[in-house]
């Protein structure tokens, strides 16, 4: 069953094309990884898919419904959950609070927030959730620290982390490992399999096929806002057109 | 007994920018949204007392004419009543707050809708634009305060003798000041004050995760402004009228450029900090203001001694942001009971 689809999907910054015509099909209950050169469009995808950007032409289609264009936080409502390739912190709010976040919260309403009683449950599952997964992502150690104070690398986990917080059917995520460890990162692909296994959709882009490829079930090669090449993972890397403009002869 | 006016003054200041500068630091300390229109939701509280309740007081007691007519027959009829019966006074005064709060909301919501979506620096001015010119309306439109000539404010408290009348309606500002922080020390403690720090921390995450950031502006800025009419309906009790020239002149002085400073130098995003800065400022204001003349005199300085007050609070607002940026009492995360009992 396909649970995303991009139709002709374009999108153009002045006259640059960043994404020109791009169809991609996202099945159910898989990985599907998007490769390519640098600025080629995949980010752009992305953002277009989750609404942060209006598309210039063509459709996104979500479980058969139409999401073109529809704001972030109604893609969200649908169960999208996209994660940013420049980690994006709540900088001056405690690690554990960027996680807390993540979902909306019974008592964030002004009126709500007066009755503790109507929300001190939720939290408690929110709070013992997010230090699940912060043990898992090893940086239960740093839970109250201001996410400002982080390096790089704690702050793509924290970017995981925040996605593992929601029950949404679709996750997209931009360059989830770039920067993580090698160890760590094949534990979280293995999290990232599990939860697959139960039923979530994923997304993913990334440059570092080294590690990723062995999880992925799907693969789409984009060049120019085009998808040039796509198919399973041996295929792909195999693939002349790929190994031109993306792997290099050497590979 | 000097000292005591110093004091019940520097009390009725601190009372009413405690309101005031905590219904800011929701908006800007806690969402980020630079209000720089705060004057205005202040103004709308003064209006809702002396031209909408006016206008209410004088259909429900048959007073005909205008409003500056009007509102002196209205203020005459009201105080004999309360004379006779405190009840009046004490209901009435209450009509006066909610209805405030009410209005205030409504007018807050209203005054972001056009400019919810632009970025902070449009959004300031935006917001300062559009104070301004309701702040002209009111000014050179006698229909809805007077213009000019202003129009009076009945005494709710007529009851009490005249020689403490003052130090009541300090001591009702500073209860109304004291509940109000208790009452959005509960609204921030909490996921919703979380919240609003993420959507003043990083808008695309939050609208990632599903919020609608707008909304939640617009929300907030409801919230703020009614506090804030609150304490423009305050005002208007201890001075008995209201005149529009005076929100000219001092609107955005007092009511958004001093709560900006209060929020500064106490800490945004902490309200203990808000109420210690509005303490140390209402101090230093009215200090300097019964000094200023020997302060000017003694240090032979080159300038008028009416200016000596908005010079020196200048001065302190560039010192607080070269030195202390974060304020006196720095923001701290919020910390509910399941994550208190995680630290322990
Ligand atoms: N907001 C924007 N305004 C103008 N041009 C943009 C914008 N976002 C992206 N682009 C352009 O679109 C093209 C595609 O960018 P995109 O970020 O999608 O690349 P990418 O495939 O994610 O690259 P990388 O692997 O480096 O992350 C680039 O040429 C980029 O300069
Ligand atoms: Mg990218």
């Amino acid at each position: 069953m396909i649970v995303l689809e991009t139709q002709n999907l374009s999108k153009f910054f002045d006259g640059l094309r960043a994404l020109d015509g791009v169809n991609v099909k996202v099945k159910k209950k898989t990985i599907t990884l998007i490769i390519g050169p640098n600025g080629s469009g995949k980010s752009t995808l992305i953002n277009v898919i989750s609404g942060f950007y209006k598309a210039t032409s063509g459709r996104v289609i979500f479980e058969g419904e139409d999401i073109t264009n529809k704001p972030p936080y109604e893609i969200y409502e649908l169960g999208i959950v996209r994660t940013f390739q420049t980690p994006q912190p709540l900088k001056k709010l405690t690690v554990l609070e960027n996680l807390l976040i993540a979902e909306r919260h019974v008592g964030e309403g002004v009126l709500s927030a007066l009755r503790h009683s109507k929300w001190l449950k939720h939290e408690e599952e929110l709070v013992e959730k997010a230090f699940k997964i912060l043990e898992f992502l090893k940086i239960d150690h740093l839970w109250d620290r201001e996410s400002y104070k982080l390096s790089g690398g704690q702050l793509k986990l924290v970017e995981i982390g925040r996605a593992l917080m929601t029950n949404p059917k679709l996750i997209i995520m931009d360059e989830p490992i770039a920067g993580v460890a090698p160890a760590l990162a094949h534990d979280i692909l293995s999290r990232l399999t599990e939860l697959k296994e139960r039923g979530v959709t994923f997304l993913i882009v990334e440059h570092r096929l080294d590690i990723i490829l062995k999880y992925v079930d799907y693969v789409y090669a984009m060049a120019n806002g085009k998808v040039i090449a796509e198919g399973l993972g041996e295929e792909i890397v195999k693939n002349p057109k790929v190994i031109e403009v993306y792997l290099g002869a050497t590979h | 007994m000097e000292i005591w006016s110093l004091i019940t003054n520097i009390l009725l200041w601190f009372g009413l920018y405690v309101i005031v500068s905590l219904s800011l630091n929701v908006e800007y300390g806690y969402c980020g949204i630079p209000n720089f229109g705060k004057a205005l939701s202040v103004i709308v509280g003064a209006v809702v007392a002396g031209g909408l309740m006016t206008r209410i007081l004088m259909v429900a007691m048959g007073v005909h004419g205008d409003i500056i007519t009007g509102s002196s027959a209205v203020s005459g009829e009201v105080t004999t009543l309360v004379k006779s019966n405190p009840l009046y006074g004490i209901v009435l005064f209450l009509v006066y707050i909610i209805l405030a709060l009410i209005i205030g909301a409504v007018v807050g919501a209203v005054f972001i809708l056009p400019s919810a979506r632009l970025k902070e620096d449009y959004l300031a001015i935006t917001l300062l634009a559009i104070a301004e010119t309701f702040t002209m309306v009111c000014y050179y439109n006698p229909v809805i305060v007077g213009s000019y000539y202003g129009v009076s404010v009945p005494n709710l408290f007529a009851f009490i003798p005249a020689s403490v009348r003052y130090q009541t309606i300090v001591g009702i500002i500073l209860i109304t000041a004291f509940v109000v922080y208790i009452v959005l020390e509960r609204i921030v403690e909490s996921p919703y004050g979380r919240l609003l720090r993420g959507v003043r921390e990083n808008e695309d995450v939050m609208k990632a995760y599903g919020r609608n950031v707008m909304n939640i502006r617009i929300k907030t800025m409801a919230l703020g402004s009614g506090i804030a009419a609150i304490a423009g309906v305050l005002l208007t009790f201890y001075t008995l009228r209201v005149q529009p020239d005076s929100f000219m002149n001092y609107g955005r002085t007092f009511w958004t450029f001093f709560p900006f400073l209060i929020i500064l130098l106490g800490g945004a995003g902490n309200n203990r900090g808000v109420v210690l800065g509005s303490l140390i400022f209402a101090t230093l204001w009215e200090l300097v203001d019964f000094y200023k003349d020997n302060i000017v005199s003694a240090l032979h300085l080159p300038v008028e001694a009416v200016w000596l007050e908005y010079i020196l609070f200048g001065v302190l607002m560039l010192l607080i942001l070269f030195y202390k940026p974060e304020g006196l009492i720095p923001e701290k995360p919020i910390v509910t009971e399941p994550i208190k009992r995680k630290k322990s």
